[in-house]
């Protein structure tokens, strides 16, 4: 078992990674109550403008100077995809039946997938992404890659800056305002519309992080990889309890963990010899999201909220 | 055709509908006199124009060169502009054709027009575009061109019917800031008022008709619809599909404009069982009209997806609960039926179950996977069934591509699938060969499809048997407001189980088949969203787009995203991001779907004036009738 | 007055009925009419292609569409059949085996299809071969490598049944790539123990089971065994375990999409041994994504190298100077051989029956195809008893420098 830090270590930047993207998930639902299927393909958006900045930079600039602005480039694509599709898809839906805008959702996730393989150039395969130089270091037994570092730190950053941002400026509050009550926020003289747009506009940007960092770390960025990363990013939001943005990390941290774990190890568990490995890792994140609804359904972090009608 | 939700509904709006504030006004001033002069003088003159020759070589699609016999994409430019002047005639108050505008509108008129310019423009225009510049058009071509123009014009003269004048004071807050801009605001107040608005217009009832010619014209109106379908799918060319579907869409629309539909509708429910039995009766002649075992291969594997859509209508049309990995079940019904198959891959090659014990089987297993997902996520908030479900039918993919005794128990034989199962036999009938059936000859895909028609019919029967009774009134109310259902006593949480449960079984009972007629189950096809269906979103797509809630809706949305990307082999690899983009257009514009449930059109209308008269262009509405073939 | 109105309606529907028919024919008619005149006396027969042609797999499909259109402008320009000009219907299956069925149906139905060349997957091949059985029309799958489709399902045990006379392939099985990686793993590599990943796809499953069967019975240790699912990016898990196992090199059987990804997070962790996959990963492309980290890695490939071969050497510059989209690289030859079995075989047909072509010619070229025998641009082209290809001609590639070297070429037999 002397795998098992290295193991866990995995688990935590793959969670973090999830958990960056559950967070534009987690936010929109606990605002407008909407499924945003297209936030996936929001956070494969990020990586390819991130990408296509890079491409256009001198082929001299070092790598460290060109992130903040593939950072920058990232963030504007999956921003302004994210508040567009607000703006232009959901908002006219917005009284109409729950299903509508999940469908709409689902078409806008398969048009701007669709959107990326046939008109990024070369894309239909895998792209080249850069990573950063240096490692892996070695802290105790454990391996860490540059673009692993990266990841977490940009999960931490980004946690305390929302958590500062919700709890301590006047927009925060009127989010908060407007997620238990759309209604009497707009009494209070809260715009929701503006606080809608901001929500989405902040999953955007989490996600264009999230982007960097997956092409950072894997080295390539593909066009299909926005439907498991949301799928993912989900469940995540779900097993943290969907509407906490700090439960959408932790849902994302315990899911990556038990993933990677459950392709480490579940085959020594006697009598599941077949069960293990990385083909079985998603079966098995499945019956812990199960799991997990069945012992806590408000998810781990959740509240037991009324049923808002 | 039984359109469910309750022909009281129905006829509580056609009650509320005002005749009084009728408004008609052209858009291009003439006299009246002159305006029917023009519009008959554009139908004559587009109707010649397809006895000429368009372009000079052959290599545009259908042949158009010959003159004195039209062809091709000149066809559709000839009945439209045939239905044009015809119906004009009858409109202009001609005897013997008035029947053809029942509601004496313009209207119809008007978008018949847009139907023939629709199809005459883009012919000219992509003989064009295609051979490279106007000089390949001969002068039947220019003459088609401003026929259709001349016709068009005439009709925008003719006093047509349009929506109330806006009041003075009315303030638009969809506009947002622009608000503030005299202008927008003028402009736009003046494109409210331009559109039509004609569904509100008396129609003479048609069931005063007699009875033995009422169902003259019903069998008639589905045998033509057989008729339009064929010539539909016998299409060669994208080119000439897309004018097809032009004259269809936009020429249905029309025909629906002067109230033909509203009437036609009043026969089939005045008339249920002869229409239900008609509809069946031109099902079943589909094979039979055309010895082409392609179409019957389409016809089958639409019946398929129409009904695995119809059982997913019961889960989210009726109760309401998201499911987004549907296909999943219909998988387990297709392994199920494999396995069960006699096929040598199968771990129990040697068992042969008789089609109605695998049929039971299919289902039967579909069921206990329904309540196995069900019962621990339906007592939860209905979003979170959407993400178990999502999972549910991405697991099962993986599942059964481990399931092959090599990274897991061997059941599935992983992802080779199971191959080689053989035609199904009933009756000693076996499926796979072609058998005569007098003078036709039914192959075996043909034979698939009746098969496939039977279950149709069983799933269809169960879907308007359960949506009529205790339960099904249940589905509706837990879909409304759960709340005040349970509180009204309803056992929520077992009545959607049922549901789910019920709906996983119908998928599981077309998997059997579609095991059968593909000849092998592979894990591969059950994704959540593909290119080809089946896959849980075009699953989900065909029910929105048909209309939630009601039986031919996903049936005909299934047909519609089946036949149209076969046909418009242009769009390609461009097919997905279409699919995406008219996703997003048809939420936007008309989510009811196609055929809407009274009562849903009213939900998300609730602002507007019931029943919007002005479909958006683009959006091809194709109502109710056409269904039955 | 009514009763009138009804009478006019239905004559007005009668003609328009009928004035849809007769044109419907008519159309028809003169497209065919249009081929002849312009074709001379030359008779059209049209070869079918089936493949991937958009989505995920259309690079490597439309290399097989393009294969074989190349094969056809070249028969047509040598004038290899006299008195037949051969044309091209490349029909798209998406990958998915409904649409490959339909496809087929399409081909059957019409007359002048004489042969299809195509799959490129096993899975939709299986809901194809019924379809062509019935109609007595040859299939040639340039890429298919599940053995089950020729052999039947006990291949593996020896009892080999032939289940389709009229699937036959140019590809060949796993078995012979997977033996053949595992003796130069084993003899030229010496290595001693592997780790064997796959994609549970039919293709790589198939490719992995073979390999480790063969490493192990020559003397190898399975260091370990993963499977993975394709679309999967996070290989950590896996690397960890692959570290930990000590083995000195991987297998892995699948796609380049996810073995680029593995070399590449495998040596981002230290671990520096090589990866070695079958023709799947035999792509410019994987080198292009893995980068650096590919250097050393192997792939087997079938065929002698291209670049000794001058006639592939045309079809690779024909390929690139037309400009044609797609990957020609993995099953490209393959395709244009199966065309020229295809082409062949309606040379023998039409000579035995006086120069024309006989009324029953797909029947016929069964047979004729069964017996081919001509050397192709990926090796010499003929079937075995169940289809098979009898090619086993099979090279190693090693990515050395950026680019894939041959670094072995021999026959397998066994």
């Amino acid at each position: 078992m002397h795998t098992l830090p290295q193991q866990l270590a995995n688990g935590l930047f793959l969670g973090s990674m999830y958990g960056l993207i559950a967070i534009g998930y987690t936010m929109v639902y606990g605002i407008v109550q909407l499924i945003n299927f297209a936030h996936g393909e929001i956070f494969m958006t990020g990586a390819f403008g991130a990408l296509a900045v890079y491409t256009n930079l001198p082929s001299s600039m070092s790598i460290w100077a060109a992130l903040p602005l593939m950072l920058v480039g990232g963030a504007i694509v999956s921003v302004l995809i994210a508040v567009g599709a607000e703006r232009f898809a959901y908002r006219p839906l917005r009284n109409a039946p729950r299903l509508a805008p999940l469908i709409t959702a689902i078409g806008l996730s398969l048009a701007l997938q669709q959107a990326v393989f046939n008109w990024y150039p070369h894309a239909t395969a895998g792209k080249h992404f850069p990573q950063l130089p240096g490692g892996p270091f070695h802290i105790g037994s454990v391996d860490v890659q540059s673009g692993d570092l990266f990841l977490l730190g940009a999960a931490i950053v980004c946690m305390i800056a929302l958590g500062v941002f919700v709890r301590s400026s006047r927009t925060g509050r009127a989010m908060q305002a407007t997620a238990q009550d759309p209604d009497t926020a707009k009494l209070m003289g809260v715009d929701t519309n503006r606080i809608i747009i901001i929500a989405f506009a902040i999953g955007g940007l989490f996600a264009a992080v999230a982007g960097v960092a997956y092409g950072l770390k894997y080295g390539q960025v593909k066009y299909d990889i926005g439907f498991q990363a949301g799928l993912k990013a989900f469940t995540a939001a779900v097993l943290g309890g969907i509407g906490n943005i700090y439960g959408a990390m932790l849902g994302g941290l315990v899911l990556g963990i038990a993933e990677a774990c459950a392709t480490a190890y579940i085959a020594n568990v006697p009598g599941m010899e077949q069960f293990g490995g990385g083909a079985w890792a998603q079966v098995w994140a499945f019956v812990l999201l199960i799991v997990v609804l069945l012992v806590r359904p408000q998810g781990l972090l959740g509240e037991r909220v009324a049923d808002r009608a | 055709m039984t359109d469910l939700p309750i022909a009281a509904a129905e006829e509580a709006v056609a009650a509320t509908a005002t005749h009084g504030n009728r408004r008609t006004a052209p858009f291009i001033p003439l006299p009246l006199t002159a305006a029917r002069a023009t519009t008959l003088a554009g139908a004559v003159i587009t109707i010649a124009s397809t006895f000429m020759s368009w372009t000079y070589t052959t290599d545009f699609p259908g042949d158009l060169t010959v003159s004195g016999y039209p062809g091709g994409l000149q066809i559709m430019t000839l009945i439209g502009a045939i239905l044009t002047g015809v119906v004009a005639l009858g409109t202009f108050g001609l005897t013997g054709l008035r029947w053809l505008t029942p509601s004496r509108t313009n209207n119809g008129v008007l978008l018949l027009a847009l139907a023939t310019l629709g199809t005459t423009w883009y012919t000219v225009i992509d003989i064009a575009a295609k051979l490279g510049g106007l000089a390949n058009l001969d002068p039947g071509g220019f003459v088609a061109f401003i026929g259709a123009l001349v016709l068009f014009a005439g009709a925008l003269a003719l006093p047509l019917d349009r929506h109330p004048e806006e009041p003075a004071d009315a303030e638009y807050y969809e506009l947002g800031r622009a608000e503030g801009i005299s202008a927008v605001v003028r402009g736009y107040a003046w494109l409210r008022e331009a559109r039509l608005h004609h569904s509100e217009l008396r129609v003479p009832d048609a069931r005063k008709l007699n009875r033995w010619l009422q169902r003259l014209v019903i069998v008639v109106v589905y045998a033509l619809g057989l008729k339009i379908l064929t010539f539909g799918l016998a299409t060669d060319y994208s080119d000439i599909f897309i004018g097809y579907l032009i004259v269809l869409a936009v020429g249905v629309w029309g025909l629906s404009a002067g109230g033909l539909l509203k009437q036609f509708q009043q026969l089939t429910q005045h008339n249920k069982k002869f229409s239900s039995t008609v509809g069946v009766l031109t099902a079943i002649a589909y094979p039979f009209a055309q010895n082409n075992e392609l179409w019957a291969n389409l016809g089958a594997s639409v019946l398929i997806v129409g009904t695995v859509a119809l059982g997913l209508n019961i889960v989210v049309g009726l109760t309401g609960l998201l499911d987004l990995g549907y296909v999943a079940f219909l998988g387990v019904g297709a392994y199920t039926a494999a396995l069960v198959s006699g096929s040598p891959f199968s771990i129990w090659s040697g068992t042969q179950f008789p089609f109605w014990a695998a049929a039971l089987a299919g289902m039967g297993a579909a069921c206990v996977f329904g309540v196995l997902i069900g019962a621990p996520t339906l007592r939860l908030r209905g979003d979170y069934l959407a993400i178990v479900t999502l999972g549910f039918g991405e697991i099962f993919r993986i599942i059964v591509r481990n399931l092959d005794g090599v990274s897991g128990p061997k059941v599935t034989n992983g992802p080779n699938g199971i191959a080689q199962i053989p035609d199904l036999s009933i009756f000693g009938y076996n499926l796979g060969d072609t058998h005569s059936v007098g003078s036709f000859t039914l192959g075996r895909f043909a034979n698939y499809y009746l098969l496939m028609l039977v279950i149709t019919i069983i799933v269809v029967l169960v879907f308007t048997r359960a949506a009529d009774s205790r339960i099904g009134r249940s589905w509706i109310a837990i879909r409304e407001d759960e709340t005040a259902a349970t509180a009204m006593g309803i056992n929520g949480f077992r009545v959607k189980l049922v549901a789910f449960a019920l709906g996983a079984s119908l998928a599981g009972l077309a998997g059997t088949v579609f095991a059968h007629v593909t000849n092998s189950v592979v894990p591969d096809p059950y994704v959540f969203s593909g290119s080809v269906p089946p896959n849980s979103a075009f699953l989900l797509a065909a029910v929105v787009l048909g209309g939630m809630g009601t039986v031919s809706g996903p049936i005909l949305g299934a047909a519609l995203l089946y036949v149209i990307p076969q046909k418009l082999s242009f769009l390609s690899q461009y097919e997905l991001f279409a699919f995406g983009i008219a996703l997003i257009l048809i939420m936007r514009f008309r989510p009811e779907g196609i055929i809407p449930n009274r009562r849903r059109q009213l939900e998300f209308h609730e602002d507007e004036t019931p029943a919007p008269g002005n479909r958006p262009m683009g959006d091809d509405t194709v109502p109710a009738t056409t269904a039955g073939a | 007055m009514r009763h009138r109105s009804l009478l006019i309606l239905t004559s007005v529907l009668a003609t328009g009925a009928l004035t849809l028919t007769a044109c419907g024919s008519r159309s028809d008619d003169s497209k065919k009419g249009g081929d002849n005149s312009s074709g001379g006396s030359k008779t059209t027969v049209v070869i079918g292609v089936d493949a991937p042609l958009t989505g995920a797999n259309s690079a490597t499909g439309l290399g097989i569409q393009y294969g074989v259109q190349i094969a056809v402008d070249d028969a047509n320009a040598k004038n290899l059949v006299p008195g037949v000009t051969f044309k091209v219907k490349a029909l798209d299956d998406k990958a998915q085996p409904a649409t490959g069925q339909t496809n087929a149906t399409a081909l059957v139905q019409e007359s002048d299809v004489i042969a299809a060349v195509g799959p490129l997957n096993s899975g939709v091949a299986q809901s194809m071969q019924q379809v062509f059985e019935s109609a007595k029309m040859v299939e040639i799958s340039p890429s298919n490598t599940n053995p089950a489709l020729t052999q039947g399902k006990d291949w593996a045990t020896g009892t080999k049944t032939r289940p389709f006379t009229t699937y036959f392939r140019t590809a060949t099985t796993d078995a012979n790539q997977g033996n053949f990686a595992a003796d130069y793993a084993v003899n030229t590599l010496k290595k001693k123990s592997a780790f064997v990943v796959d994609d549970k796809q039919t293709y790589g499953a198939g490719l992995a089971g073979i390999f480790q069967g063969k490493f192990k019975s020559l003397g190898g240790k399975i260091a370990g065994t993963d499977h993975v699912n394709t679309g999967d990016t996070d290989f950590s898990a896996l690397v960890t375990k692959i570290k930990n196992s000590h083995a000195d090199m991987v297998y892995y059987g699948g796609q380049y999409d996810e073995s680029e990804l593995v070399t590449k997070q495998l040596k981002a962790a230290g671990v520096h041994i090589p990866l070695m996959g079958g023709d799947g990963m035999y792509s410019d492309t994987y080198i292009k994504t893995a980068g650096q980290a590919a250097e050393g890695d192997l792939a087997t490939s079938v065929g002698v190298p291209v670049e000794t071969l001058p006639a592939a050497k045309t079809f690779i510059d024909t390929y690139k100077s037309k400009g044609y989209p797609g990957d020609y690289g993995t099953y490209g030859g393959y395709s244009y051989d199966a065309a020229t079995a295809i082409i062949k075989a309606v040379k023998t047909v039409m000579d035995a029956n006086g120069g024309k072509l006989p009324s029953d010619a797909r029947a016929k070229l069964v047979d004729a195809v069964q017996k081919t025998d001509f050397d192709g641009i990926a090796g010499h082209v003929s079937f075995d008893q169940y289809g098979d290809t009898t090619n086993k001609q099979l090279t190693v590639y090693q990515v050395k420098g950026g680019k894939w070297t041959a670094v072995k070429t021999g026959v397998y037999n066994g």
